[in-house]
């Protein structure tokens, strides 16, 4: 599935912060997005995942605006924010299964339940997350963009909180998800830690998408 | 399928929080002995001021319920996360009305029994009926006030406009409410006040409708 965005804009109170911004994510790609703090990155992946609506332009799936069929969309794009987007009040285990069945994924349980081992959280799954470090919460987060098999993935800021098994356990999962034809977009700081995965590399520069240098 | 799992996550999340639903009990049992301390010790027509005392501690402590449950979607991002999955707006709507409706349930035969003994009307002939007259409240109460807590999720005066929303809204659930129970408690059945059930359940339904027609344009204006 191609995911397309194509001359976003978008301002905050009078403030432009994306100018015609325009990517293509083509199947079995990884691609990714760099750009100092404050450019944008955050508000782009937003606007891509369907959760914040662009001032102009058109974010498209196989070339059909994602508006048109927005529930269908968001089943097939997988989005990790800045921000967990999991209850504190429940388990890694009951968020995941949770959300996955939500989603439409019928072994959610059993797949969180891998998915948390792989993760090194196995033992954690049961425990409700009020108290998880950083690290953990990313974790779960990552788990909870991942557990559908989406065919888009919308990663923001993946490695942050992560320590070097995370983070290869992340690159594994990204590898398996571009075998399968994921089409995956990461934006990071962590240039090295990506790199080796990466297909293209693009800048998010005065609110437009460049070729990174 | 989607709504029952909205209402189980949400009932968890009910349940585990000991310190909210502590708070909640004691705050709307605080308000009908206080309520009944105003009234008393010499009730001029205790069956009025009971019913009048259980519905005004009921509606005021169920916004506390509301702002509990706004405050998990808020604090976590839960909203942004339902809409990410892609399931039907109106079915998470419905599981978290019928979530409310519970807790707001509970919350009614926490209170009841404290009304009838403190004013000491009522008797067990009329509490099904009563029952009724309860859940034809709580329904609207709970249909309107998760559509309107997600109108406020996300504004930084949520609480507040929750309120200001909420209450004009429920009057005449509420008038409705206390008239009904009064008959009861006083003459034992609501023949003379009957007319009030068809303008609830109006209200009731339009609650629902509402929400069926808005509740998705609500959550997709969230940003």
């Amino acid at each position: 599935m191609t995911l397309g965005a194509r001359d976003i804009e978008k301002r905050f109170t009078h403030r432009p912060v994306l100018r015609r911004a325009s990517l293509e994510l083509h199947p079995g790609e990884i691609v990714l997005l760099r750009g100092v703090n404050g450019s944008g990155k955050t508000t782009f992946a937003r606007i891509l995942a369907t959760t914040l609506a662009p001032d102009a332009g058109d974010v498209t799936l196989d070339g059909e605006p994602v508006r048109r069929r927005l529930r269908a969309a968001r089943r097939a794009i997988g989005f990790l924010s800045h921000r967990p987007l999991l209850y504190a009040g429940l388990t890694p285990l009951e968020n995941l299964e949770f959300f996955g069945r939500l989603a439409g994924v019928t072994d959610a349980r059993l797949r969180a339940e891998r998915l948390l081992e792989r993760f090194g959280l196995a033992s954690f799954a049961r425990t409700p997350m009020e108290r998880f470090s950083r690290g953990m919460l990313q974790r779960v987060a990552l788990i909870r963009a991942l557990l559908p098999a989406p065919e888009v993935l919308i990663l923001d800021e993946p490695y942050a909180g992560l320590d070097d098994e995370g983070s290869s356990t992340l690159n594994g999962l990204l590898g398996e998800a571009r075998g399968r034809g994921t089409a995956s977009l990461v934006i990071s700081h962590d240039r090295d830690r990506i790199a080796p995965l990466a297909t293209r590399e693009r800048e998010l520069k005065d609110g437009r998408i460049e070729a990174s240098p | 399928m989607t709504a029952l799992r909205v209402l189980e996550k949400d009932l968890k999340l009910h349940a585990r929080d000991a310190r909210f639903l502590a708070t909640l009990a004691l705050f709307s049992l605080s308000l009908v002995l206080i309520l009944s301390v105003a009234f008393g010790p010499f009730f001029r027509d205790p069956a009025r001021e009971a019913s009048a005392t259980l519905w005004a501690a009921l509606f005021f402590a169920g916004v506390l319920g509301l702002t509990r449950t706004l405050d998990l979607e808020s604090e976590s991002g839960g909203g942004e996360a339902l809409r990410l999955t892609g399931a039907d707006p109106f079915a998470i709507y419905a599981g978290k009305t019928i979530a409310n409706f519970l807790l707001l349930a509970v919350l009614f035969f926490l209170l009841l029994p404290c009304a009838a003994v403190f004013f000491d009307v009522g008797n067990l002939e009329v509490f099904p009926t009563v029952v009724g007259v309860a859940a034809l409240t709580l329904i609207g109460y709970a249909a309107w006030g998760t559509l309107f807590a997600a109108l406020a999720r996300g504004l930084r005066a949520r609480e507040l406009l929750l309120s200001i929303l909420l209450f004009p809204t429920l009057i005449p659930l509420w008038i409705g409410a206390v008239k009904l129970t009064r008959s009861l408690w006083a003459d034992g059945t609501i023949e003379p006040v009957r007319d009030w059930v068809k303008i609830m359940v109006v209200i009731d339904v339009l609650g629902v409708a509402l929400a069926a027609w808005l509740y998705e344009v609500i959550q997709e204006a969230e940003e």
